[in-house]
């Protein structure tokens, strides 16, 4: 086995989790992440595997020409999914699809430090870890996580509040 | 110990603290209910952020597009293609076939002119007419407007002899076919302008009677019309008063021999020819024809050292002619109706014309005319270069003369080329 080989098995799926929840968009992640592990290969020595590589899919992502792009395209999805949600008779496929959007929307609400320091942490990276990646300072991350699931939640907790209403006054 | 920083808490939970912080912040939590709830809340955070990250995992595979093989041409590019062939197509073949119209056409309207005489003139379109309504009007010359015409034509200059040239020239005519119609092409269009000279000048077909063998001429019916024209042109006044009837119909523009591919071509200036047409003035000389695509540029010396500049913007499309007879067929009546007025222009002329019969006469007559000077569509000053644009009445092209002169000057030469272009269009008419 090389040392590509371990890294990939070792991490590709938290990468690609962290990745398709950053971006919404399993393909876009599975791409990103394949990048992030060919740019692995050209490094003599990595000293903290975890956070190069989620550094490094980071900074691929803050590709600007990329995001605008595949932004576009995610909100298409966004439409698109909400139109099929509305044709939708089953209540799971719907709630799961409302579950999803408000989440994206709660996490897009994130300024990007918390919103990847967040993601970061879900995926097991420790603080220092986090630090590196981000160019933080260790000490601030608690910080910035406390700040960031907070606001998620609150943010999460907002929307299905709207999202509620909305169906209430619609059934009244 | 003061209370607890959500950070820290956060820090605690995710167990990032060292092992003696970890232990003084669960002693404190331990004594301080604020705190503990804080770290209840805290938790539920923890619990509940992950919870909606996790709704973020069932993100759909296909938002990217699987690189799809990239198609050579938009179907749209195609399409537009196969439109534009298939325009392209049917135009060129509509053209041709109108290009035989409107040669066909100004047979017929020949014909017409040498079976009423003079004032059949009044029946043919400026631009050509589609060969059917020609033909109605080659078979019965228009009642209204050509037996006054020709009744008045009669009064001012009447010649036996040009009645009877008339009344010949009008047998075979009249019984053209549109077959025949189609044989006479090159005969027919030849002539166009002397006949219409002759009718407007007033001056009697001399050599009106049909003779039997001209080489040139390959329909025999329209033997007598080019005869009479040979004739014609051989004075002056008819050749200028030409003029007006090439403005107002446009179809003897097309060249005699219908192999020369575009008709305003034929407009070449030939000095021996505008020689005599011009009132005592010799003819600008040419200094040169700098070649350029899309456009006949001529070079005229007006003065020892002073040269303009003659811009012909060439319609380069080869059925341009034809172009403009099928434009011209839908305006046919309009087209009529300024026949009508140029014919009553060129009758007022003809009494000037008959009276003297000289350079001068045909100067007055072509100034006379509707068309004559054409309208100057612009004038530019720059640089001290003066430039005038007007449109060709006979061609359709845009002329753009332009010199360092005065634009009062210019005008002048202007006008002098307009009859010079005119007498040659005359000649070019009757040597092709």
């Amino acid at each position: 086995m090389t040392d590509v080989e371990r890294l990939f098995r070792t991490y590709n799926a938290a990468l690609v989790r962290y990745l398709t929840r950053r971006l919404g968009d399993r393909d876009w992640a599975e791409e990103v992440a394949q990048e992030t592990f060919v740019r692995a290969l050209r490094q003599t020595s990595i000293q903290n595997e975890r956070a190069w590589l989620f550094a490094v899919a980071t900074n691929l992502v803050r590709d600007e020409a990329r995001k605008d792009m595949r932004r576009r395209k995610h909100l298409a999805l966004l439409a698109e999914e909400e139109r099929d949600a509305m044709v939708e008779p089953e209540e799971t496929t719907l709630e799961r699809a409302q579950d999803a959007a408000m989440a994206r929307k709660a996490i897009d609400a994130l300024v990007e430090k918390d919103r990847l320091a967040l993601l970061m942490r879900e995926e097991g990276l420790d603080y220092n870890e986090i630090a590196e990646a981000l160019e933080l300072s260790p000490g601030s991350v608690g910080t910035t996580l406390s700040r960031a699931r907070r606001r998620l939640v609150e943010s999460y907790e907002a929307l299905q509040k709207s999202q509620e209403e909305r169906e209430k006054n619609a059934a009244s | 110990m003061q209370h607890l920083d959500e950070g820290t808490i956060h820090s605690w939970l995710d167990g990032a603290l060292s092992a003696e912080e970890a232990a003084r912040v669960e002693a404190h939590v331990k004594e301080c209910p604020q705190c503990a709830a804080a770290v209840a809340e805290a938790r539920g955070f923890i619990a509940g952020a992950s919870r909606i990250l996790t709704a973020l995992d069932n993100a759909p595979r296909g938002v990217i597009p699987v690189a799809a093989p990239k198609k050579r041409f938009d179907p749209l590019v195609w399409r537009v293609a196969a439109t534009v062939l298939v325009v392209a197509s049917a135009s060129l073949l509509l053209f041709r076939d109108g290009g035989r119209e409107a040669q066909n056409a100004t047979l017929s309207a020949d014909s017409a002119r040498s079976a009423t005489g003079p004032s059949a003139v009044t029946t043919i379109a400026p631009a050509a007419p589609n060969a059917d309504a020609a033909l109605k009007e080659t078979a019965r010359p228009s009642p209204t407007t050509a037996r006054p015409l020709q009744a008045a034509a009669e009064s001012k200059s009447p010649t036996t002899k040009q009645d009877n040239v008339s009344i010949k020239a009008s047998q075979p005519s009249v019984g053209l076919t549109e077959k025949g119609v189609a044989k006479g092409v090159a005969g027919g269009t030849v002539t166009g302008v002397q006949a219409m000279a002759g009718a407007v000048s007033g001056v009697p077909y001399p050599g009106g009677k049909p003779s039997p063998a001209s080489p040139k001429i390959t329909a025999h019916e329209n033997q007598a019309v080019a005869d009479q024209d040979r004739s014609v042109t051989t004075g002056n006044a008819p050749t200028s008063s030409g003029y007006a009837g090439a403005a107002a119909a446009s179809p003897v523009a097309i060249p005699p021999v219908a192999t020369l591919p575009i008709a305003p071509q034929a407009l070449r200036i030939r000095g021996a020819i505008s020689r005599d047409a011009l009132s005592g003035q010799t003819p600008l000389k040419v200094v040169g024809n700098p070649k350029m695509i899309g456009a006949k540029v001529t070079l005229y010396e007006v003065s020892p050292g002073d040269t303009v500049t003659l811009r012909e913007e060439l319609n380069l499309r080869l059925e341009a002619v034809v172009v403009t007879g099928a434009a011209a067929a839908r305006q046919a009546p309009q087209s009529v109706e300024k026949s009508a007025a140029a014919a009553r222009a060129r009758h007022a002329d003809t009494a000037v014309a008959s009276a003297a019969d000289s350079q001068r006469g045909a100067m007055e007559s072509l100034r006379r005319a509707p068309s004559f000077p054409a309208p100057i569509s612009r004038v530019d000053v720059t640089d001290g270069v003066t430039m005038i644009s007007w449109v060709d009445a006979t061609s359709g092209n845009t002329l753009r003369l332009s010199g360092r002169i005065p634009e009062a000057r210019l005008r002048q030469i202007k006008i002098r080329l307009e009859v010079e272009r005119a007498a040659a269009a005359a000649a070019a008419k009757q040597n092709p």
